[in-house]
């Protein structure tokens, strides 16, 4: 079996098998790492934050995924605020969860005179949260941009969930936007016959204000055309696939790229995960069983994405997990990993 | 400028065309006919229909690939299937939209040449004599109604000619269109009853057709 031959496809114009060329991109802002669920999203993300925070000033790692893995890969207790993580001295970590940022900022929104259980803007805020799909994402998206803008990280990792549409949203400021023309030319038009009808203040039936509700808007979208010039900038930010060699891993990696591309999101790094080494000799049927099938997709994958960085990674026969663990995992990220002949 | 008699039969002739072969069938054809004109347009139609041919190519080896076993040729064809779809589907609302104003024209000028002037003739010679009844030979309710409706009295007015162009064309219309489906109808016929023939006194005829057909 010719492994190493496999693993060292040095073409000349190929594309190098490492992530050292996001390291070297200085300029990058946001990594997302993305992929179907189980295919190694938190390790991998975990691992090129290790990496990327020794060529750093400071790294956050930012998990969206409700399922929170940071804390189980860093054995360490992670939260709402970016929290520095045990033994890296410029590495940060935080937990946020995408429905709980809308949550709280509906919360924030009830403080006010009308502030009983969801009357008045939290209501439409709310109803409004779940008209348009992708919105909740979007908010959290702005929100963390908020919060991390004032902080200085020089480099931000986002650790997604694995609900495919992550990026949903970068579809639909356009959309909000013509729809926010529509109400806005409709309120300057009938304005004097709304507040006719609404009372001089423009209070709509649930308390809320028309007004009020406008500049919410305004501010949304505001928020959402600004993380979405930075995520389709390919200067400031990539996407990192992570897949393992499978057809339905392979094909939801493929539809994901595709995506990405549709919405003008830089990707040009494949990290294949848990990839069978089995030792020369080894007799273990199930082993080279799976290690032809994965061959079979390697190949595919080679061939396909030619103008990748596709990194091969092992499947090991230990949990990566602790600090020491996921450095040394994290060094294949760099220099790829020789199985043993 | 040749007579009103002839133009008038003319549009007559023109409108009773239409009704029969219907509006739709003639815009199809004019719409073919400048299509194969070397026009811009033309090109674009032309390339649409190699696109379309290219992407049904594609599709079809898209389905004859395994997407298991040639994940990479399977993928390659998915991107090109899908570009081409979305760049036809772009195309085609565009050029849709050339089709339905071209239909637009055609359709006005239509209406403008046959039903306008069908309007506008009559009324703009209706104090015109077409042609002068032999005196003496019909009684004078005859001739004022021939005249009808400004026309001097003892002659045919045009509305009275628009009249009997439009009965007239109309009976013979129909009795070609009656004609015609006759010959087609027979024709038919011919053609379904040959392959069958089932000589008379034969046993059951289904067995017989059966075997014939296989």
């Amino acid at each position: 079996m010719s492994s190493a031959a496999l693993i060292n496809v040095d073409d000349g114009d190929a594309m190098e098998p490492t992530l050292q060329s996001l390291l070297d991109q200085r300029s990058l802002r946001w990594i997302f790492v993305g992929g179907k669920g189980g295919v190694g999203k938190t390790t991998t993300s975990c691992s090129l934050a290790i990496q990327l925070a020794k060529v750093r000033r400071s790294v956050l790692l930012i998990s969206t995924d409700p399922a929170h893995n940071l804390s189980d890969a860093f054995s360490q207790k992670f939260g709402k605020e970016a929290r520095q993580v045990d033994g890296f001295d410029n590495l940060y970590a935080m937990e946020i969860d995408p429905n709980g940022s809308i949550q709280d900022l509906m919360a924030g929104q009830t403080d006010g005179a009308e502030g009983n259980d969801l009357g008045g803007m939290a209501g439409m805020m709310q109803d409004l949260a779940f008209a348009i799909p992708g919105i909740d994402e979007a908010m959290s998206f702005a929100e963390v941009l908020k919060q991390v803008k004032s902080l200085s990280y020089e480099t931000i990792i986002f650790d997604t969930a694995p609900t495919g549409h992550t990026l949903r949203f970068l579809q639909f400021p356009s959309v909000l936007e013509k729809a926010l023309a529509k109400v806005s030319q409709l309120s300057s038009q009938y304005g004097s016959l709304l507040n006719g009808v609404l009372g001089g203040s423009g209070a709509l039936p649930n308390g809320a204000n028309l007004n009020e509700m406008m500049e919410k808007l305004e501010t949304l979208r505001a928020a959402i055309s600004e993380v979405n010039t930075q995520f389709k900038d390919d200067r400031l930010t990539t996407f990192v696939c992570v897949c393992i060699p499978e057809f339905l891993s392979l094909y939801e990696t493929e539809r994901m790229i595709q995506e990405l591309a549709s919405y003008g999101i830089d990707t040009h790094c494949i990290v294949v995960n848990q990839l069978l080494f089995p030792k020369p000799g080894s007799d273990c049927e199930q082993c080279t069983a799976r290690r032809r099938m994965q061959k079979k997709y390697l190949d595919q994958i080679e061939e396909l994405y030619d103008e990748f960085n596709v990194v091969k990674m092992p499947l090991l026969v230990e949990e990566v997990r602790g600090k020491e663990r996921l450095e040394k995992f994290s060094e294949m990220l760099i220099k790829p990993f020789v199985p043993p002949s | 400028m040749p007579s009103l008699l002839v133009v008038i039969f003319a549009i007559e002739l023109v409108v009773q065309l239409i009704n029969t072969i219907g509006a739709a069938t003639i815009n199809g054809l004019i719409w073919r006919a400048y299509l194969a004109l070397p026009t811009p347009l033309a090109k674009e139609f032309a390339n649409q229909r190699k696109k379309q041919k290219e992407y049904l190519a594609v599709r079809h080896d898209l389905n004859a690939t395994s997407s298991q076993d040639e994940f990479a040729k399977w993928a390659k064809l998915r991107r090109q299937h899908d570009k081409l779809l979305d760049e036809l589907e772009k195309k085609k609302s565009s050029l849709d939209a050339t089709r339905t104003r071209f239909d637009r024209y055609l359709t006005v000028a239509r209406l403008l040449s046959t039903r306008g002037l069908q309007w506008v003739l009559p009324m703009w010679y209706s104090r015109e004599p077409m042609f002068w009844l032999p005196y003496g030979w019909f009684p004078y309710y005859v001739e004022r109604f021939a005249s009808f409706p400004r026309a001097p009295v003892g002659s045919v007015s045009i509305v009275v000619w628009q009249w009997a162009c439009t009965a007239v064309l109309a009976l013979l219309m129909e009795a070609a269109v009656g004609v015609l489906g006759l010959v087609a109808a027979s024709k038919n016929a011919k053609k379904q009853k040959q392959p069958v023939p089932v000589p008379a006194g034969s046993a059951p005829a289904g067995a017989k057709t059966g075997k014939n057909d296989s």
